[in-house]
């Protein structure tokens, strides 16, 4: 889970990759997921600040991540793994 | 320490130039009850999907377009085109308020009867009448419209046959400058085939012809149409006096008003730009009344709307099933309504709103129905709030057509649920279940 290197994230949700040229922008709950994403933080890790702070249960959180982190990988904004890793 | 509100988390990308072509919506709509009964009142007592019909809504609007032609022609008589929606209680409110039958078959025919309409009052259109057909109607006394020549010769054996008259008209298919013209049903008057087939049933000892109908097609969006049919109409109404001295009893000018859904590919929404049932009755009355007929010996004008007096009437309430990312990264919502349920999500971009606030976050979604089917699409591209499962949703405008031409197809057709004028829903067609399905089978003793 790594934020690719062209990627710039401002304070007030906005990202920009320069690799692509696109821009894009977060609401403050994708802004809060990104930057833990950008510390190297496991998703474990993630939902529990989250399950911490917020009122959400387990699984909401996990679908959420796992829709929003995909999406991530569709921007390229997040490096691609192998995706066949499982062979 | 209380906790704080979640959402869900959202990325969007910035796409410069022009933005959606209305804008983005200041708010999103909200559908939260019908003539006052919650949406989870209604769900949960009838289940999900299910089809809410306000009766409110049908005789409001049936007012409105009554009085659009009362109050510019002398004799108005509207006929419930029993196809758009013939479940009874539906016809029932359209009889309470006066309407007549007008059916295309001998099922519709029979379904009319039983609900108490006399046979004088159906109009029996249509290029599908048996001779079985043809007897109930004229020992029923009804107006049949006659289609076709085939169905003149056969209409006049049938009238020799039990040796009674049958009181007629004909549908003329023309020419009212849209396009396509629907020339498929009926005498066409521009070749003179209408006058031909006029002149053949003045002659027949056992016709009665008492008028003239056309319907020139539907979801028709300019109302001069309407007047171009209407004084064409009206030439033959006249030739048929000079000729044979004789004043038929009504023009019929059929159904094809516009109801306010958005059809796919238009730019605007239908709500905009559909024309309003004056602007109809405008031409259609003007037509007439300007024509060469004597004020005294004006016709009375029949209208057989279908779509435009109950779409708006019709709502589905829906559930969300599940909610997915295509390989593209689009957002896509299941739904437990298909459109097995929605036969009109072919032709329109029908309104999918949710019953309660859900997110602020509005994406552009494709909404699938349930079905195991590539084709099952209601909505290919809509800007919607994230919703979750189990979420509800309305589906609106969904009166006309979709209960008649429904398919029972792997799953049941749901419940139709019906809210009088006291606000108070009533089932008016349970849904299907297995029992009610395998009692029209049979297995084969071996
Ligand atoms: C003969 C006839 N009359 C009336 C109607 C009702 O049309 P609409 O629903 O467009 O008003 C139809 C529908 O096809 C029709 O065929």
């Amino acid at each position: 889970m790594k934020i690719t290197e062209e990627i710039k994230i401002s304070d007030n949700g906005f990202v920009f990759n320069s690799k692509t040229g696109d821009s894009f922008n977060l609401n403050p709950f994708g802004l809060e997921l990104i930057k833990q994403i950008a510390e190297d933080k496991d998703f474990e890790s993630i939902r529990d600040v989250m399950l911490e702070k917020y009122d959400v249960d387990d699984l909401t959180i996990e679908k959420d991540f796992y829709e929003f982190y995909a999406l991530l990988k569709y921007h390229q904004i997040i490096a691609p793994g192998d995706p066949l890793d499982f062979k | 320490m209380s906790k704080l509100k979640y959402e869900k988390p959202v990325i969007s990308k910035i796409t410069a130039g022009v933005p959606n072509k209305f804008g983005l919506p200041a708010k999103q709509r909200i559908i939260s009850e019908i003539d006052g009964i919650p949406v989870p009142d209604l769900m949960e007592e009838y289940g999900s999907p299910v089809f809410v019909l306000s009766e409110k809504t049908i005789r409001d609007t049936y007012a409105e377009a009554k009085q659009a032609f009362e109050t510019r022609y002398p004799k108005v008589q509207f006929a419930w085109s029993y196809k758009t929606n013939y479940l009874d209680a539906v016809c029932n409110v359209f009889h309470d308020e006066g309407s007549w039958a007008e059916v295309v078959s001998g099922f519709e025919f029979e379904k009319a009867l039983s609900n108490g309409v006399n046979g004088s009052n159906i109009i029996f259109n249509g290029p599908e009448k048996s001779e079985e057909d043809l007897t109930l109607a004229i020992n029923n006394n009804a107006c049949i419209h006659i289609d076709h020549f085939d169905e003149l010769y056969l209409l006049i054996e049938t009238t020799r046959k039990l040796n009674k008259k049958a009181r007629v008209a004909i549908r003329i298919n023309l020419d009212a400058g849209i396009y396509p013209i629907w020339d498929r049903f009926g005498f066409n008057y521009e070749n003179g085939e209408a006058w031909n087939a006029i002149n053949r049933i003045m002659l027949a000892d056992n016709l009665e012809m008492i008028g003239l109908h056309t319907h020139i097609g539907t979801y028709i969006m300019v109302a001069s149409a309407y007047a171009i049919a209407a004084s064409k109409l009206s030439n033959l109404y006249m030739a048929i006096h000079r000729k044979f001295d004789h004043w038929l009893k009504y023009i019929d000018l059929g159904g094809g008003f516009a109801s306010k859904n958005t059809l796919k590919g238009a730019y605007m929404p239908g709500s905009e730009t559909c024309p309003s049932f004056d602007e109809y009755a405008e031409a259609i009355s003007n037509a007439i009344i300007s024509s060469e007929i004597p004020h005294e010996n004006l016709p009375v004008l029949f209208m057989e709307t279908g779509r435009a007096l109950i779409d708006d009437a019709g709502y589905l309430l829906t559930t969300v099933l599940a909610n997915k990312r295509s390989t593209a990264g689009r957002r896509t919502m299941v739904i437990d309504a298909g459109v097995n349920l929605l036969f009109t999500s072919f032709w329109y971009n029908l309104g999918v709103f949710p019953s309660k606030e859900v997110s602020t976050h509005v994406e552009e979604s494709t909404i699938y129905g349930p079905l195991c089917m590539n084709i099952d699409v209601i909505r290919d591209a809509i800007n919607f709030p994230s919703a979750k499962t189990g979420d509800q949703l309305v589906i609106e405008r969904v009166g006309a057509y979709n209960m008649t031409q429904w398919m029972q197809f792997i799953t049941f057709r749901p419940n139709v649920v019906m809210i009088d004028l006291e606000g108070k829903a009533h089932i008016i067609r349970r849904k299907e279940n297995l029992d009610s399905l395998q009692s029209f089978e049979v297995k084969p003793n071996k």
